[in-house]
Parts: structure tokens; C-alpha cells; sequence
């Protein structure tokens, strides 16, 4: 064991650490939370970095925490998914904390910034846990980690609007670790084991002696994920918590959180039932027909929107689709485009809000129709809106083509052409909306308070630049992160 | 399968029977209440469901607590199933104290805990 493996542990152990200092350093030395904060995150993209190295050249490997032996101690799994996983999470939320910095001065009371970085911290570092850990209990655990914090992280600001939406956003996301938790106590009745690997090898046995337990187990697990990962018909909560929230937690919130429920149920899905659960029983199908739905009914829903933010919640919606679909058409170059959406609609969808939030903070305008002519006068987050909504639409040379080329592939290859024919429809769907902004924005006459905009801070502006760069530069050179996702879905699939 | 024998299979199982009747309360108060108290202890009996279920998974009848001396030879519950519940206990706990102390926020600034109310209060959209 060397020093890569202890750094598994360690991406998640110092965030947490760092988030419980916080408050202290708020009180002691208040200068010191920004620049804590940023390097514990900066420490845990690098140990995530570390490891995908490790993992690309020396292969996946397991890490014992406290050294006790599975099936008694808890076991984190490095494998390309979770290096995929990690990475996306640590490095996106890193550039959203270097946002967050300068615009929570306005957006929060004064004295909370230190606790925003608590929540923040928790949420990043439970959710590098979910994509790393192998056992199933500690899953929870990170489960409702990331809950709390989630909601922390949009009632902080404690308007009327927010408290409501973390409240809803509370109730169900209880409801979902509810039935999680229900499914972790069905599988380990017939199996007598935790640990994802001891599960899989005893459940072949007790699919045959107690197949109705795995039934409900999987029916609850696919509740529980769908309601956290806001698949559509359970996205009821998304629209209002990730549109009322401060924009950076918007950005975590819609760019990640609900991605990393996708990513577990996939994990749960394909390593720990047994292959033979998808020919017993249609749970491919609902998730591809409920992935269908999201897909046209989050982008109809997104175009009637005028607010901003809400416009792109509901565009959440539609995009958690093509993630969730990538996932249930069991073919590779699916599975890949999937597992590539997860990174690629973090970075766009990030942007998105970041840029959403810079119109805000700027001008206080949320209403579509009159950020026309801004373009004119903020170009930096115009620019960057632009990139991330034609990465949103997949015109080539974005990031967003790639990843809609591979699934559209996949659905292809996969003999179920329906669905490619649904992702081109969608494309025409996400046009129709994100289009019309890009040309109010730069065809337009700038009126009212959007003709003498505040400056943007540099800090702000960064992260819109940085994002933007990795649109473009993901969309032209894509193999950069291809053979990770690509190798993360053969390993799935167990090719 | 007769009568009698549906009831014995309950009387066998009822820990596990009462636990799903518990938590299909618990699920149903939570989703269909309008009143955000009664949502919060609709969460909290769906949870204490939870709990019963795990908890009896571990239980074997007539089993002793595992408490193991050398030399002592006796059926014991397994421990595992109660260690895990205790985590979960303490999160139910955490999830209902920050529930609670959003509805005081709540009640601050609408002056109810009527979810429909509350709905109606910010402008007639409703989900």
C-alpha cells in the first residue's frame, strides 16, 4: 500500500476536517476560512487526480480504512468510475468556491460566510465519499450527509422563498434516504453482508431462495435515487430549491448533487445486483422510459419559464435524463456518453448558473426578457452563457456534442433507435429555449439597469473564463477525459 | 394457504409486518398532510419503522444480548443490525431538529404551517 492509496481516505477525511474548523476560524481569525477553505478542496482535487493517475497506469485498486479486513471494516473502491466521479465533483466545486468567495458577500448576512464554507465543505466531501466508498452502510451515511448539506447550503440565505424550498426539499429527500435505507436492511436480511462486493457474490444465491426481498429492495432503491437524483416524475422539489438558492449553491446543487445519486444507483445497479436482475425484471426499461420523459418534459417545462434560474432548474430536469438514459441502454458507447454527461453537465450547467448569477449580481434582473442587450454590456458572463447554452443544444466543438454523440451512438448500436431520435428532439427542444436568450443578449438594446451594470469582480470572473476554456477545450480534444469514462464503462459492463 | 396459516405466518413475522404497516403510515402522513408538523412526525414514524425492521433483522428468538465471556456458550442476537440503527438514529434525529427549526422560520415569515396556505401566500403555484 503506498502513499496514492492513503490519499483516497484522505480526499475525504481533510474537507470534512476543514468544514468543522470553520466556524472556529470565522470567530479566531476570520481571513483565514477563504483561503482553508480553498485548499482543502484544492487538496482533494489533487488527491483525486493522483488516483485517477494511479488508477490509469497501475489499475484499480481497494483501500481498508483503519486497515480491518472486509467484511468487518469499511473498504473504499478506486476504480475509474470513482476517479471519473471524484474528480468532476472536486474540480467543479472548486472553481464554484472561487466564485462563491466574492459573490456570497451580497448574497448571504454578514457572520455566515464561515458556516456556508462548513456546508459547502460537508456536501463536496460526503459526496467524494459516495462515489469512492464500497460498503453500503457508509453510503447511506454519505447519503445523508450530502442531504443536510444540500438543503443547508439553500436555507442559508433565509428568505421566504428558500426556507420553503429546503423545507420540500427536506421532506422528500428524507423520504428518499427512507426508502434507501429500507432496501440496505432488505439486502442484508438475505445476504448478511455490507460491503458491495460481499453482497454481489451472496446475491445470486439469494435471488433464487428470496427473490420477492431483492424485488422490493431494488423497487426502493430506484425510488430513493429517483427522488434525490430529481428524475422526472420525481423532480417536484428540484425547480424551486435550485432557483431560489444563492447561485453558487445553484450551480453545486444542479451541476452535481443530483448527478452523484445517479452515479450510486449505477454503482448499485451494475456492481452489486447480479447481472441476471435485468432480464427478471424490467428496471432497465422504466428507467429508460422515465429518462425519456424527463428529457421532453423537463425541456417543455423550461421553456415557458421567464426567471433565469428557474429556466435552468427545469433544464436540470431534461439533462438528468440523458444520464439516467445513458445508463439503462445497456450498450458501452451509452454507458460512456452517460458516464460523460456527468462531467460534461457539470462543467456547462455550473457555468450556466455562475453566468445566471453574475446577470444578478450585476443588474438584480432574473427575468429573460429583460437581459436583452446584455451582451453589450457584461460580454465576460454573456460569453460564457452563450458557450454553456450551445453546449447545452450539443452543437459541435462544445462539450455538450460528445457526450449526446455517444449516447445517440449507443442508442444506435444498442438496437433501440427510438431513443436516438428522442436526444435529436430534445436538441431541437433545448434550442428553442436557449436560443432566444443568445440573440436578445447580443441583438438587443440594452434598457434600465442592464445598460450600466455594477463591475464584476475578478473573482468572478475566473471561474465563468475557466469553465468556458473547459467547455470548448473538452468539446475539441475530448480524449482527454474519454478514456477514463470509456474504461469506467467497460469495467460496468464488465467487458 | 389457509386462514390459519396466513395468521401464523403473520405471528411469525410480525415484527417485520408491523414495521411495513408502521412505515406505509409514516409515508402516507408525510406525503398527503398539509400541516408541516404533521409531515415532520410522519418522517419520524417512518423512520422509527425503519429502524424496527433492521433492528428485528438482527433478532433471533430467545437469543441473549452478545455480550461474550470466555467459556460461555449461548444464542445471541446479532449486533450488527442495532450498531448501524444507533448511526441512524442519531441522523433521524439531526434530519427532525433542522425540519423543526425551518418550520419556526417558516412560521416567522408566513405566520402558518399550512403548506397550502403557504402556497396560496406566495402567489397561487402549486406543485
Amino acid at each position: 500500500m503506498n502513499a496514492t492509496h492513503h490519499l483516497s481516505a484522505l480526499a475525504i477525511v481533510l474537507p470534512l476536517v476543514c468544514a468543522f474548523l470553520m466556524p472556529l476560524f470565522d470567530r479566531w481569525r476570520r481571513g483565514w476560512c477563504t483561503p482553508a477553505a480553498l485548499g482543502a478542496l484544492g487538496f482533494s482535487f489533487a488527491a483525486s487526480a493522483a488516483m485517477a493517475w494511479q488508477v490509469m497506469t497501475a489499475g484499480p485498486f481497494y483501500y481498508r480504512m483503519g486497515n480491518w479486513p472486509p467484511p468487518w471494516g469499511i473498504e473504499l473502491y478506486v476504480d475509474y468510475l470513482a476517479v471519473f466521479t471524484a474528480l468532476t465533483m472536486t474540480g467543479v466545486s472548486l472553481v464554484i468556491l472561487v466564485y462563491a468567495t466574492k459573490d456570497l458577500l451580497h448574497e448571504l448576512k454578514p457572520g455566515l460566510l464561515g458556516w456556508y464554507y462548513t456546508l459547502y465543505l460537508l456536501l463536496i466531501a460526503s459526496m467524494v465519499g459516495m462515489a469512492l466508498t464500497n460498503d453500503i452502510f457508509n453510503l447511506f451515511v454519505f447519503v445523508e450527509i450530502c442531504a443536510i448539506a444540500a438543503c443547508g447550503i439553500i436555507s442559508i440565505k433565509a428568505t421566504k422563498e428558500c426556507l420553503e424550498a429546503a423545507f420540500k426539499y427536506l421532506v422528500l429527500s428524507a423520504l428518499g434516504s427512507g426508502c434507501l435505507l429500507l432496501a440496505i436492511a432488505l439486502l442484508y436480511m438475505v445476504t448478511g453482508h455490507l460491503n458491495f462486493t460481499f453482497i454481489s457474490q451472496a446475491l445470486p444465491e439469494a435471488m433464487r431462495l428470496y427473490p420477492n426481498n431483492i424485488l422490493a429492495a431494488l423497487a426502493l432503491l430506484l425510488v430513493g435515487m429517483g427522488v434525490k437524483a430529481a428524475l422526472f416524475p420525481l423532480h417536484v422539489w428540484l425547480p424551486d430549491a435550485h432557483s431560489s438558492a444563492p447561485s453558487p449553491s445553484s450551480a453545486v446543487l444542479s451541476g452535481l448533487v443530483i448527478k452523484i445519486y445517479a452515479v450510486a444507483l449505477l454503482k448499485l445497479l451494475y456492481q452489486v445486483f447480479p447481472p441476471g436482475i435485468f432480464e427478471a425484471t424490467p428496471v432497465l426499461t422504466i428507467l429508460l422510459w422515465m429518462s425519456t420523459m424527463a428529457i421532453i418534459a423537463g425541456s417543455m417545462f423550461a421553456i415557458v419559464q421567464e426567471d433565469i434560474k428557474k429556466m435552468l432548474a427545469y433544464s436540470s430536469v431534461a439533462q438528468i435524463g440523458y444520464v439516467f438514459m445513458g445508463f439503462a441502454i445497456v450498450d458501452p458507447s451509452a454507458l460512456t456518453g452517460g458516464i460523460l454527461h456527468v462531467f460534461n453537465h457539470a462543467m456547462m450547467k455550473a457555468m450556466l448558473f455562475l453566468a445566471a448569477g453574475a446577470f444578478i449580481y450585476c443588474t438584480g434582473v432574473r427575468r429573460l426578457s429583460d437581459l436583452k442587450g446584455i451582451g453589450h454590456t457584461m460580454p465576460i458572463p454573456a460569453a460564457a452563457f452563450t458557450i454553456g447554452a450551445l453546449a447545452m443544444v450539443g452543437i459541435p466543438l462544445t462539450n455538450g456534442f460528445i457526450s449526446k454523440w455517444y449516447l445517440v451512438l449507443g442508442a444506435l448500436h444498442g438496437g433501440q433507435p427510438v431513443f436516438a431520435s428522442v436526444i435529436l428532439l430534445s436538441s431541437l427542444l433545448n434550442g428553442v429555449y436557449y436560443l432566444p436568450i443568445i440573440v436578445n443578449a447580443f441583438f438587443g438594446e440594452p434598457q434600465g439597469r442592464v445598460a450600466e451594470p455594477r463591475p464584476l469582480p475578478r473573482q468572478m470572473q475566473v471561474p465563468l473564463v475557466v469553465l468556458g476554456v473547459g467547455c470548448l477545450l473538452f468539446g475539441l480534444f475530448p480524449s482527454l477525459i474519454l478514456g477514463l469514462a470509456s474504461r469506467a464503462s467497460q469495467a460496468l459492463l464488465g467487458l | 394457504m389457509n386462514i390459519t396459516e396466513i395468521l401464523l405466518r403473520l405471528h411469525q413475522n410480525s415484527y417485520y409486518f408491523f414495521a411495513i404497516i408502521l412505515f406505509v403510515i409514516g409515508f402516507h402522513t408525510m406525503l398527503t398532510h398539509n400541516n408541516l408538523i404533521k409531515k415532520v412526525i410522519g418522517m419520524n414514524i417512518m423512520d422509527t419503522a425503519i429502524f424496527l425492521f433492521f433492528v428485528s433483522i438482527g433478532y433471533i428468538r430467545g437469543g441473549r444480548a452478545p455480550i461474550l465471556v470466555p467459556g460461555a456458550d449461548y444464542l445471541y442476537v446479532n449486533p450488527l443490525p442495532s450498531a448501524l440503527i444507533l448511526t441512524g438514529i442519531v441522523v433521524a434525529v439531526s434530519i427532525t431538529a433542522y425540519a423543526l427549526s425551518l418550520i419556526v422560520k417558516l412560521y416567522e415569515h408566513y405566520g402558518t404551517v399550512d403548506a397550502e396556505e403557504i402556497m396560496r401566500l406566495r402567489g397561487g403555484e402549486t406543485l
